[in-house]
């Protein structure tokens, strides 16, 4: 095997931060906020989904491999980035100009977001060691709280509102990167497109805070038989 | 006779590596006065507003018709041509500073040289000389010539560059100028037989991957150079030249 030069790494890793951005992180996002407005059909169905996910074989393996280790690569690559620009917004006001700037503001909140959302669900789970059917009324029980005080609802508010526009603006930036969408129109067409996408992806997330924050109901371990 | 004054706060700076310092001059108003007009008064009277008399402030210029680029300056805040900048249309006290980007030669001058590097970097011309004929060159669709004039158009001023949140002294970003130049060239039926050199020099660090998709380079172009449009279209150039890299090669 030819051992890659410099330059060709430089370009893979660019590359698969923008692609990594897509998938695995940005379809997990998407996953994530439509299984968890679950919630806002009952709490049931919610219950159900998250003893399903919980029962996947490998469920650790998977994990890792399709989140932990992209979204580290994509934060830290993402920081890298952030560290080679330099804002300009203000002196030159044009919209894609502030966008650039929030696409990397947005990223650095959503990483901050996921250390404490990390932290106080999947991280207390593995730390009680709830697994499988004990993993739900677990969850359940920590979200319940969250949401029922402001400040809880504030930082949700922010992580979700800065997931979203990241990834449906980082669509976008991947949609151009790699030359999907070339044309002036093209690319204003799609931008319409991302933001409505976008737009969508918020009204899930903070309808399913609404909802844990109206009807904090507890659930009881679901009995395998 | 009016003794209407244009005022002015120019950012000056004696040699390359010395810290730069602001000083205030008035030149006579004139109906239709450019910023070039009045450095030329400035250095026919080289006296401040507080009347020492100081070195004339030195700037590059040539074609006086926004086609050569040389001009290219911070004015008010905002890089674009002196030659064009009329002092009707600008607020004052008119702030005038060398670009940002480009190593300081003296008071508004800068070397570009960086520019010119990254062109020969690219190989943004057509080879036509050989040791032996190579004949007639392909046709071009209307098209494609039609596209390939608005690209060509670019004077390597560096607004583009000096705008680009991406692009600064001390890192080796190629910028839109040079993306635009990649794409111009391959799109020459003689000119893309070079295409995947071209490629190949975008596809590294400084290319066209740091990118950050700010889009400011072609809200300052002055010559309205669809530049995001060629940057997206070597995007796609690229992405399709990793994925033969990695299964032909």
């Amino acid at each position: 095997m030819i051992k890659p030069a410099k330059d060709e790494i430089h370009y893979i890793l660019l590359k698969l931060h923008s692609l990594t951005g897509i998938v695995p992180v940005g379809a997990f996002l998407v996953i994530h906020l439509s299984i968890n407005s679950l919630r806002t059909v009952g709490v049931w169905p919610f219950q159900l989904a998250i003893d399903a996910l919980n029962n996947l074989p490998f469920l650790i393996l998977i994990e890792i491999g399709f989140i932990y280790i992209p979204l580290l690569f994509h934060s830290l690559m993402g920081f890298y980035i952030i560290h080679v620009g330099k804002t300009n917004m203000f002196r030159y006001r044009y919209q894609r100009n502030w966008l650039y700037t929030m696409q990397r503001l947005t990223g650095a909140i959503t990483f901050l977001f996921l250390i404490y959302h990390m932290g106080t669900t999947v991280g207390a789970k593995l730390w009680e060691g709830k697994h499988q059917f004990e993993a739900a009324p677990f969850l359940i029980d920590i979200l319940n709280g969250e949401f029922q005080t402001w400040q809880g609802i504030l930082v949700y508010t922010i992580g979700i509102f800065s997931a979203t526009f990241h990834f449906s603006n980082g669509v976008w930036g991947f949609c151009v990167s790699w030359g999907i969408l070339i044309g002036k129109n093209a690319q204003r067409n799609g931008a319409i497109v991302f933001a409505a996408m976008g737009i969508g992806l918020t009204f899930l997330g903070l309808a399913t805070v609404l909802e844990f924050n109206m009807n904090p109901i507890p659930v009881e371990a679901t009995v395998a038989g | 006779m009016t003794d209407k004054k244009i005022n002015f706060k120019i950012k000056r700076q004696d040699k390359p590596g010395l810290p730069s310092y602001w000083q205030n001059f008035q030149v006579p108003y004139k109906p239709f006065a450019n910023i070039i007009s009045c450095l030329m008064e400035i250095q026919r009277n080289p006296t401040t507003k507080a009347g020492i008399t100081v070195a004339p402030v030195t700037w590059d210029c040539n074609c006086l018709e926004e086609v050569c680029g040389s001009c290219t300056m911070v004015i008010n805040g905002k890089v674009r041509q002196a030659c064009t900048a009329l002092v009707d249309n600008l607020e004052q006290p008119i702030a005038l500073e060398p670009m940002s980007k480009f190593p300081v030669v003296r008071d508004l001058q800068v070397n570009r040289s960086r520019m010119f590097e990254n062109l020969k970097k690219v190989k943004a011309w057509i080879d036509i000389d050989g040791s032996h004929d190579i004949g007639e060159g392909a046709i071009m669709p209307d098209s494609d010539r039609a596209k390939r004039y608005v690209m060509s158009e670019c004077m390597t001023c560096g607004c583009c560059l000096e705008a680009c949140p991406q692009f600064s002294l001390n890192n080796s970003f190629m910028g839109a100028a040079t993306f635009n130049q990649v794409r111009l060239f391959n799109l020459h039926p003689a000119g893309s037989m070079n295409k995947e050199e071209r490629l190949d020099a975008v596809m590294g660090e400084g290319g066209i991957t740091d990118c950050g998709n700010a889009q400011v380079c072609v809200e300052v172009c002055p010559k309205n150079i669809p530049l995001t449009e060629s940057i997206a279209d070597i995007g796609r150039q690229t992405s399709w030249q990793f994925i033969k890299n990695l299964l032909v090669k």
